[in-house]
């Protein structure tokens, strides 16, 4: 497959074909993404959508001075996640977790390791994003972007729109704060665990 | 290094982001400090824990979904309307009626004696298609009568032979306690209208008429053949 300058040139002459190796290029991070965030796979593949149809009407305003494609794209899923975050927190507030784990189960790749590893692995990451959704969303996107999306400090700064040494004091805050959260949620897990084994 | 500072710096020292000096600022107190040490242990845990974290499979739906959202309706490459074209030949029921329609084009070419390598102008004539597989048939069918037959002369020599080579030790004994043996002629001549064992003549006189032509083959009267068993 060709790379992200070539596609997106080739998508602004017209080419579809290239609309699509770019989407199969970047669907699978940025789902990601919006699933790091809300924690929810149907609401993350509403998202990935909405910020694709976005990213679609909006490839002309794309400037290769700006940084790379990726960088780009990161942004505007940023922002579209921060506006989803707004929108949504009253009703965040009243609604239950009732689709915590819709999907997750079922794509997670049956291959691999054992069912204890697996059920092992299933528990750590579902206690990673339970963490996670404890964040504020300033630490928890700094978080993601760099632990989880492998992102380096100034493409992180170019994506959030905030200066280096923010994106450092947000993500140091974010782990400290993540660490906090986990070691308090397997103090909580521990007894009960203990309690329900005994 | 104060608790407060280590805390700033933890994630720069666990990136390999701090030079030698405050490394080795942030090394002495975490080995004097048991909490500052417990939370870089902490913060190592949680990049761990990122870091094995793997990534979600977004649904397969989904770029196609995008791509309707997008593009709309695709058109197919030509690559794909050519797959498509020929999809019905890779089903199985096609795949069968293909196989089956050779099948019996291959037959019928056959029968008709018709060398595709060595087509002529004569081999298209349907009065050749015609006279060919006439003969082709009766030529099927006289294969067919000869082998039959062949398989039947050869059973009756067979069964009689067996049945002559049993007789004569169970024959003589019966024979020799009910009638006496007649005396064989002066000079032990064998006369083939009076043979001395009337079946053996049978056996030689069917074998004689079988080297001719099988389908000339006299069998004996049902009561002679009723009589032999």
């Amino acid at each position: 497959m060709e790379d992200d300058p070539k596609l997106v040139q080739r998508c602004l002459a017209g080419e579809n074909s290239a609309w699509e190796d770019l989407l199969k290029l970047h669907t699978r991070k940025i789902f990601n993404l919006c699933y790091r965030f809300t924690g929810r796979p149907s609401e993350a593949e509403d998202l990935t959508q909405e910020i694709f149809i976005k990213i679609f009407q909006t490839l002309r305003s794309y400037d290769v001075a700006q940084g790379t494609f990726a960088t780009w794209l990161s942004r505007v899923a940023r922002n579209h996640l921060v506006d989803h975050y707004r929108r949504t927190k009253k009703e965040r507030l009243t609604s239950s977790l009732d689709d915590e784990e819709d999907g997750v189960i079922e794509r997670t790749p049956s291959l691999g390791p054992g069912p204890g590893a697996q059920v092992e692995s299933r528990e750590r990451k579902e206690l990673l994003q339970m963490g996670l959704d404890k964040l504020s969303p300033d630490l928890r996107e700094a978080v993601i972007l760099r632990d989880l999306n492998d992102l380096d400090y100034d493409e992180i700064a170019r994506v959030l729109g905030v200066p280096p040494g923010t994106v450092k004091s947000r993500i140091n805050r974010g782990r400290l704060e993540l660490a906090r959260v986990l070691k308090r949620m397997e103090g909580m897990r521990g007894p009960a665990k203990a309690g329900g084994d005994a | 290094m104060t608790h407060l500072e280590l805390e700033n710096l933890a994630s720069d020292y666990l990136e390999g982001q701090l030079d030698a000096v405050r490394r080795a600022e942030f090394e002495a107190h975490s080995a004097e400090c048991a909490p500052c040490r417990e939370l870089v242990a902490d913060l190592r845990n949680v990049m761990e824990l990122c870091k094995s974290a793997e990534d979600l499979e977004p649904a397969p739906w989904l770029v196609p979904k995008i791509l309707l959202a997008t593009i709309g309706e695709r058109k197919p490459t030509f690559g794909e309307q050519l797959a498509a074209y020929f999809r019905p030949a890779a089903r199985v029921r096609m795949a069968y009626a293909v196989a089956m329609a050779v099948f019996s084009f291959s037959i019928i070419v056959n029968t008709a004696g018709i060398n595709l390598r060595h087509l002529t102008f004569e081999d298209l004539n349907p009065r050749t298609w015609f006279y060919q597989a006439n003969r082709t048939g009766h030529l099927a069918v006289a294969r067919a009568e000869k082998f039959y037959y062949d398989l039947r002369v050869v059973y009756e020599i067979e069964s009689r032979l067996r049945q002559f080579q049993q007789q004569p030790g169970q024959g003589d004994g019966q024979q020799e306690r009910e009638t006496p043996k007649p005396e064989a002629p002066a000079g032990g001549t064998t006369d083939s209208k009076q043979p001395d064992n009337p079946e053996l003549a049978e056996v030689r006189g069917l074998m004689k008429t079988n080297t001719g032509s099988n389908r000339a083959l006299t069998y004996p009267a049902e009561g002679t053949r009723s009589s032999l068993r």
